[in-house]
Order: C-alpha cells, then sequence, then structure tokens
C-alpha cells in the first residue's frame, strides 16, 4: 500500500491534536468526556485520510460523485466555515462586554467592605 | 461556616423581597445581583436587607451568578447557597442542601426537583429532561435535575469555580465544572412552587434550542 504525503500529514496533525486534548485533560483544563469527544473526532478524520475507501457508501448516499457536486460540497463547507468563524468572534465580543459589566457590578461590593 | 446566598434576578421586583426575607433565616449574607432590571428589583432586595450589585446590562443568569458568586469569595463565604428569585424554590429546604456539604461529604449539592412529589407541568418534566441529556453529552456526568437554578457550593467549589457561559447555558457549565474539579456531589429532594407567575417567566423553545446548541459547540470547541 503507498501512502500520499496527504495520507501521511493528516494523522500526523490528528495525532498532534488528540495529544493536546488529552494534555489540557491533565492540566485539568478539558474534562475526559471532551476529551473522549475530541479524539472520536480526529480519529474519524484520519480513518478517512488513510482509507478514503471507506466514504463509497457516503458517495451512495449522497450522490456526490463527480466534480461540480464536490466543488458545490465543498463552498457549502467554506460558507460553513465563515458563519462559525463569526458566530465565534460574536461570541468573543459578548463575553467581552459581559466581563465588563461585571466588573462595574464588582466595584460596589468594595464599598459595601469599607 | 460562613454561608451566603446569591440570588441573580431580573425584573423580579414583585418577588425579590419575600425571597430575601426567607432566605435571610439561614444564611448570614445575602448578595441579590440585578442583571439590568428595569423595575424596582435592587430597591426592593436591599429594603429587604441584601447587598444588591446591579449589571448596568442584561447579561443573563449564568453572568449574574458569577458576579454574585465572585462578590461572596470578596466577602470570605465559604459555602455558597444559589437560587431563583422568582420564588418557586422553598428556602426551608436550605438546611437539607447544607448537610452533606457541613458533614464534608459533597462539595457541590444540586436540588431535585423530581425527587419528591412535586406538582411539575408535563412541558416542564419534558424540557428538563432534554436539559439532562444534553447536559450529561456535552459533560459526560448525568444529574436527575441539572437545570436547577437552587444549589450549594461548598468551600472547595466556591475556590474553584468559574463561569464562563451567560445565559441559562451556566446550569450545564456547572455540572462540567463539577466533572473537570472532580467535585463530590449530591442531589437532595427539593419542593418546587409553580405558579402561573414562574411559568410565564420560563424559557420559550426557541431559546432553548439556542442554549442547547451554544453548549454543545461551546464544550467541543473548549
Amino acid at each position: 500500500m503507498e501512502f500520499t504525503a496527504y495520507q501521511i500529514i493528516t494523522p500526523l496533525i490528528s495525532f498532534v491534536a488528540i495529544a493536546y486534548a488529552w494534555n489540557l485533560v491533565f492540566k485539568q483544563k478539558k474534562t475526559i468526556w471532551e476529551a473522549l469527544l475530541w479524539s472520536v473526532f480526529w480519529g474519524f478524520i484520519s480513518v478517512i485520510a488513510i482509507y478514503p475507501n471507506s466514504l463509497d457508501y457516503l458517495t451512495a448516499i449522497t450522490g456526490i460523485k463527480d466534480r461540480e457536486n464536490a466543488v458545490m460540497v465543498t463552498s457549502l463547507g467554506v460558507l460553513f466555515f465563515i458563519v462559525f468563524y463569526l458566530v465565534i468572534r460574536l461570541e468573543n465580543l459578548e463575553q467581552r462586554q459581559t466581563r465588563m459589566t461585571r466588573k462595574l457590578a464588582l466595584k460596589d461590593i468594595d464599598k459595601t467592605k469599607k | 461556616m460562613k454561608i451566603i446566598a446569591v440570588i441573580p434576578a431580573y425584573n423580579e421586583g414583585t418577588r425579590v423581597g419575600n425571597v430575601v426575607s426567607e432566605v435571610a433565616k439561614y444564611v448570614e449574607k445575602i448578595i441579590v445581583v440585578d442583571d439590568g432590571s428595569t423595575d424596582d428589583t435592587a430597591q426592593i432586595a436591599k429594603k429587604a436587607g441584601a447587598i444588591v450589585l446591579t449589571h448596568i446590562e442584561n447579561c443573563g443568569a449564568g453572568a449574574a451568578t458569577m458576579t454574585g458568586i465572585d462578590a461572596a469569595r470578596m466577602l470570605g463565604a465559604e459555602v455558597v447557597v444559589t437560587l431563583d428569585a422568582d420564588e418557586q424554590h422553598s428556602s426551608d429546604d436550605i438546611p437539607a442542601l447544607l448537610k452533606p456539604i457541613t458533614d464534608k461529604k459533597a462539595d457541590m449539592v444540586f436540588a431535585n426537583r423530581f425527587g419528591r412529589r412535586n406538582n411539575i407541568p408535563l412541558i416542564r418534566r419534558v424540557f428538563n429532561g432534554l436539559g439532562n441529556i444534553i447536559t450529561f453529552a456535552a459533560t459526560g456526568k448525568w444529574v436527575s435535575d441539572s437545570q436547577c437554578g437552587f444549589k450549594v457550593f461548598g468551600p472547595k467549589a466556591v475556590s474553584q469555580v468559574d463561569l464562563r457561559m451567560s445565559g441559562y447555558e451556566f446550569c450545564t457549565e456547572i455540572v462540567r465544572e463539577s466533572a473537570q474539579h472532580r467535585w463530590r456531589t449530591a442531589e437532595i429532594p427539593a419542593k418546587v412552587l409553580y405558579s402561573e407567575y414562574t411559568l410565564a417567566k420560563g424559557q420559550s423553545f426557541a431559546n432553548g434550542v439556542r442554549t442547547a446548541l451554544k453548549i454543545l459547540l461551546r464544550s467541543f470547541l473548549r
């Protein structure tokens, strides 16, 4: 069996991502459950990279066989990623506003202590 | 043990005064976090004897609870009791919830509204059940009433808790925190009093779906 560069690099990236997740578990920043979900996700990506034929059944179900369909699906994927990125940015802004509001409220507790 | 109660409140002017008076029997101090209310919640809570902190903008129950816990820490709290401001919880349950903490058998106690005979509408039971399932999917820990605002944090939990979710998702985040920090947890059956007022203030279906998506997204991205 001959491997392409993609088939070597993808499992390596997956390995790093999984190792990183479990490292966060040991640092108590991530729960075991979250690391398990993360491992399953990256494990799945690796399996697809090493055994691309495993996706054959997916093409049978979805009908994504030719190039035009693949371009459509990729475009949808890119759009999905952009929306996802915007949602995360909005969440961050919302969190920043919340932090400011909370800090302002906590100033009053210092007055209570005095 | 220095016990402080934290009550997040948003437009609860008609209820918060009674809640503060009732809870005062069981705790040393009460902190009411007025989460950007447009009514007289803050004035009434202050009049009833609570320390009132005000969010200038409505940030959500999670943010208000964390502000209250931070304030309780600054006041030297060893144990923090959180409960809703809408009179749905009975303050008479506080001693039972405190017991596992004072006996040093738990670091965190969850009230369980389904653990005893309570008159809970079917739709509420269904939504709470879904909340429990989503919480389990996101945290890997099963809690019988994960979405209840009535909880007790022991000394270890008070020092370690750090909530980042602002809205109702914070209930799930607390379960996550308990799994992450390996707190010993206990569940105590508690009374719940649903009135037309309480039911009207509940979350909408759309809000529930949004909350669920946020929980799943965040738990994956952490």
